[in-house]
């Protein structure tokens, strides 16, 4: 038991040749919610994207596990199929791709085998109705033409769909009206409730303290200019929201 | 043979340069005399039962149907002076006539299927829908040996007339296949090209809507995907000669191994053609490093109270696409392949029925595969 958890260790990585995260540390347990926070272009997506394998990022040094796998070697749908999610800060469109044909296709790829098309489909309509979503939407093409709320809503419908064993929120939060931040929160928690999502480790990068209402975040994890500068619990996410980030640099600015 | 129209159209030129640095093949250098024509014969033609509807071959249309028929056929692409138009044309051996009688809907489509045996192949199918009716005919051009097949398809539809007009070629990989299509509504009238061209070594194509009367609603809607050594070289255009009227044309192409392309998308609006609408759009997707597809939009505008607008992309796979597939542990192969069939699923989608579709569907993805 003592390997589980999603562990980040010293991890360094570039992107355009500039250094962006410069050794970071940072254990995402099973069953926990950690929030990661930072001002804007501190690496939080970049530190998302590296876990995911993301060509555009490379890795220099440090190590991933997850759950003691080796989380580097491996291409990403490996990664995925480790149990690793990433709800994406933008999501690509894809013309031509209906919802519903996508989402198969990826729950046949991470659990094979295990629903016929027929209980896919209530479980997809199950899911949807949680986080509000009309169910034309399947038969749209992914991400076509979605406004941006709606593009993170499918964002939460394939968390809910997938089960993952690790999730990261990149700004899941952001540019959601209420009603749809009120739905995101309750499909998380519906599935934190649930027998296969109870042991899911969440790591959700925002900017506000909004969505920690919903999801209350076990730790509080604070990055500034590719390194992580301070650990918390949910009132430092307040804090920030009442002094910004400057106070944190000078605190830190000693350590680093 | 009626050897002085034949001399005649062997002496034109086909007016396409090549293409790119990389296309194998001259289209003026090809020697049609030497063509050995197949005997003639009618395609198979199904169609649905409806009073007055004709849909028959060549020989009893012009036997039964004269009137009609012999004011119509060749009415439009012997306007064009295109050296295909004029080698089809001087060769004919096969071809299919439908007939639409006024206000008659035909939902159903009429189907006609050319297939190449025993030699050369020089179709030609008439449409001609007159006033008020509405009909779909799908044309099928396939092949039992590598004869090379050289076909008109026309359309001829009356004031407030509405025809859809599908063309699947899908010849043996060693074939040549050279199309000329065209149409000219009436006003009020509209018409709908789909053409796909899937098979042959080469594939010669041309598109055309001739736009003379005010209120036409023109819809040209294609694609192809050339792999291994294909070539494909398509032109299309619409001719606003009249105002008032809009089209639309949606070209989606992709090219793979060796395969070579070029689509020329014309767009003409005359300088009295005010109140044209008119807009065009192509993309092009590369997925090896030696395909090559030449994608050229050519809008000629002289108009000025008009709407024309067109866009056009070329490129390989968005990487983050396949990222984010894979990211949902979609394999790197599956998601590409994925992609690039969501690719031409817009232009697919405009296809009549979903037997259709579904054929073309599998025809892409085996060049995937
Ligand atoms: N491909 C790239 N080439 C060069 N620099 C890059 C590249 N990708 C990201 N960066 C830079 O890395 C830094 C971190 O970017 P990142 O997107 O990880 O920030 P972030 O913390 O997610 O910011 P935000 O809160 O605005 O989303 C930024 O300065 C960004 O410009
Ligand atoms: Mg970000």
């Amino acid at each position: 038991m003592s390997e589980r958890g999603l562990r980040i260790q010293q991890l360094r990585a570039s992107a355009g040749g500039t250094q962006i995260l410069k050794g970071i540390d940072l254990e995402v347990e099973a069953g926990r919610v950690h929030a990661l926070m930072g001002p804007n272009g501190s690496g939080k997506s970049t530190l998302a994207f590296s876990l995911t394998g993301h060509p555009g990022f490379k890795v220099e040094s440090g190590s991933v596990t997850l759950d003691g796998a080796d989380v580097l070697a491996m291409a990403p749908d490996k990664r995925a199929k480790a149990g690793l999610f990433l709800s994406f800060q933008y999501p690509a469109a894809i013309p031509g791709v209906k919802v519903a044909n996508f989402l198969f296709a990826a729950r046949q790829a991470l659990h094979p085998g295990d629903l016929p098309p027929a209980k896919f489909r209530a479980l997809l309509l199950e899911k949807m109705d949680l986080l509000d979503m009309d169910p034309s939407f399947m038969g749209r093409y992914l991400n076509d033409g979605f406004s941006g709320g709606e593009k993170k809503r499918l964002e939460m419908l394939q968390l809910a769909m997938l089960a993952p064993k690790y999730a990261v929120l990149d700004e899941t939060d952001s540019g959601l009206d209420v009603d749809a931040l009120r739905a995101v929160g309750e499909s998380v928690n519906a599935m934190r409730a649930s027998e296969t999502g109870k042991d899911t480790g969440f790591l959700i990068i925002t900017h506000y303290p909004r969505i920690l209402q919903y999801v209350k975040p076990d730790v509080v994890h604070i990055m500034i200019d590719g390194r992580i500068v301070k650990e918390g619990d949910a009132e430092l996410a307040q804090r920030i929201e009442r002094e910004g980030y400057d106070k944190i640099r000078e605190e830190t600015a000693q350590i680093a | 043979m009626p050897s002085a129209t034949l001399d005649k159209a062997l002496e034109l030129r086909s007016g396409r340069e090549r293409p790119g640095q990389f296309w194998k093949i001259d289209l003026d250098a090809i020697d049609f005399s030497s063509l050995q024509a197949a005997a003639p014969s009618d395609p198979q033609i199904v169609a649905p039962s409806k009073p007055g509807l004709i849909a028959c071959g060549l020989e009893t249309a012009r036997r039964d149907h004269a009137e009609i028929f012999n004011g119509a056929f060749g009415s439009v692409t012997g306007t064009l002076n295109d050296k295909f138009a004029a080698l089809s044309a001087a060769l004919c051996n096969s071809g299919a006539f439908v007939y639409i009688p006024p206000d008659q809907s035909v939902d159903d489509p009429i189907e006609i299927t050319y297939t190449a045996k025993n030699g050369a192949l020089f179709p030609h199918t008439l449409v001609v829908v007159d006033r008020g009716a509405r009909c779909t005919v799908i044309e099928r051009i396939e092949g039992e040996s590598a004869d090379a097949v050289c076909g008109i398809a026309e359309i001829v539809a009356a004031e407030s007339a509405s025809v859809t007009y599908a063309a699947e070629q899908n010849l043996p990989l060693e074939s040549q296949a050279f199309f000329t299509r065209a149409a000219s509504p009436g006003k009020d009238a509209s018409v709908t090209w789909c053409v796909a061209e899937v098979g042959a070594a080469l594939s010669v194509s041309r598109i055309d809507v001739l736009v003379d009367n005010p209120g036409v609603d023109a819809h040209v809607n294609g694609f192809f995907f050339p792999r291994g050594d294909q070539h494909v070289d398509m032109v299309s255009t619409i001719r606003h000669n009249v105002g008032e009227s809009q089209s639309q044309t949606l070209i989606k192409s992709a090219a793979t191994g060796r395969g070579q392309a070029r689509y020329l998308g014309n767009i003409r609006i005359a300088p009295h053609a005010q109140g044209t609408e008119a807009s065009l759009r192509d993309d092009a997707l590369l997925l090896s490093p030696r395909a090559h597809i030449d994608s050229v939009p050519a809008l000629e505008i002289g108009a000025n109270d008009v709407k024309a607008f067109h866009g056009a992309t070329i490129g390989a796979l968005d990487e983050n696409l396949i990222f984010y597939m894979e990211s949902r542990g979609i394999e790197r192969e599956a998601a590409e392949k994925m992609i690039a069939l969501g690719f031409f699923e817009p232009v697919v989608e405009r296809f009549p029925t979903a037997a259709m579709r579904d054929r073309l569907r599998a025809a892409l993805e085996a060049k995937i595969a």
